[in-house]
């Protein structure tokens, strides 16, 4: 493919052509942006265990959204659809391996109770990370959505694409998995 | 409602998700969740995420929404371009192939008409020139340019339309 470069001209050129390009105005995206922007970068950060490929997907989640020929009735339908986007874009590098993502390190810890505190969080954020892993990536992504973003079983449906009553079938395998992994004893 | 099911599993995730969970939340769903064994767990799995949540939320680093617009708006532009430029490159081969067809059924028309010609040529040099060896001598020399400027004639349209599809990437 022969490579087309833009002067700095169209590039200008191009942020005027945006609002026509995209089906939203700059303004509605930024508002959009604040209010999805984190809980998504989170979500694909801890989807796919990669906080480099998190970045480059969120990029690609936007751009993807803001190219969709879509009609939303509704601010919830409007997030629903983005992050299915995201969903799909997980599922096409799911076949890379799950990377481990290193915890944060506790930095100032100012009394032996908070710091006993902050490391049993640490070590159940890291229990919790490695159950993730051996987690299949359509049921991380389902845990996510039920009960980290809190989405009704309608609304996971019609994001993952299945029928609400398969939905809840696959929830209640991966919640119990999960579960079984994060009890002592009962780890495979 | 099938047995995994409980009707109250999305009361339980509202109030951890609200920092509720267990002890700013009605009393009677904290009582259901001690004997549901679906609330149990969905509020032990939903506790844990909403922790993991809030604290990856603290430490992520967002590319500012004007950034991601721009940038978007500059691959939309550049991805138009792109598809822009496609329907000239066919506009190009399809003019290519037209020139060289017409080249060659000029080639094709002129070449039987080409002895013609000659003879025509060295008839009238016969009026004209005073001795027959001359016009002999010219007659054989215009049938050996003009099959040499044939060919000249189809390197110089040949030889762009080549290097042309040689040199373009598409």
């Amino acid at each position: 493919m022969r490579e087309i470069t833009l002067t700095d001209m169209e590039r200008l050129g191009a942020l005027d052509e945006a609002d026509r390009t995209f089906q939203m105005t700059e303004e509605a995206f930024r508002a959009f942006y604040e209010l999805t922007a984190r809980p998504v970068r989170v979500y694909l950060a801890r989807m796919t265990g990669d906080d480099r490929l998190a970045d480059d997907l969120l990029q690609e989640t936007y751009y993807r959204f803001l190219r969709a020929n879509a009609s939303f009735e509704s601010d919830d339908h409007r997030r629903n659809y983005l992050y299915r986007i995201a969903t799909n874009l997980i599922q096409d590098h799911r076949r890379k391996p799950f990377m481990e993502v290193p915890a944060a390190a506790i930095v100032e810890v100012p009394d032996a109770a908070a710091a006993a505190q902050a490391a049993e969080r640490a070590a159940r954020r890291l229990d919790l990370e490695r159950a993730m892993k051996q987690l299949k990536p359509r049921e991380r992504s389902l845990l996510w959505l039920a009960y980290a973003q809190g989405w009704s079983h309608e609304e996971i449906a019609s994001t993952i694409g299945v029928k609400t009553a398969s939905m809840k079938t696959m929830l209640h395998r991966a919640r119990r998995r999960l579960v079984a992994l994060l009890t002592p004893g009962e780890r495979s | 409602m099938s047995s995994f099911d409980c009707p109250r599993e999305q009361d339980v995730v509202n109030a951890v998700l609200a920092g509720a969970w267990p002890d700013r939340c009605d009393d009677s769903l904290v009582t259901h969740a001690a004997q549901c064994v679906t609330c149990q767990e969905v509020a032990q799995v939903s506790m844990l995420l909403h922790e993991d949540v809030d604290h990856a939320r603290i430490d992520v680093i967002v590319p500012a929404a004007g950034q991601i617009w721009w940038r978007a708006a500059v691959r939309a532009r550049l991805e138009s371009t792109h598809a822009a430029a496609r329907p000239m490159s066919w506009m190009h081969a399809i003019t290519g192939a037209i020139v060289l067809g017409v080249f060659l059924a000029a080639i094709t028309t002129v070449w039987p008409m080409l002895p013609g010609v000659i003879n025509v040529i060295r008839a009238a040099s016969l009026e004209v020139l005073p001795s027959p060896e001359v016009s002999r001598a010219i007659a054989g020399g215009l049938t050996q340019i003009a099959g040499l400027a044939i060919i000249v004639a189809a390197i110089m349209v040949v030889a762009p339309l080549a290097l042309y599809f040689a040199l373009s990437d598409d």
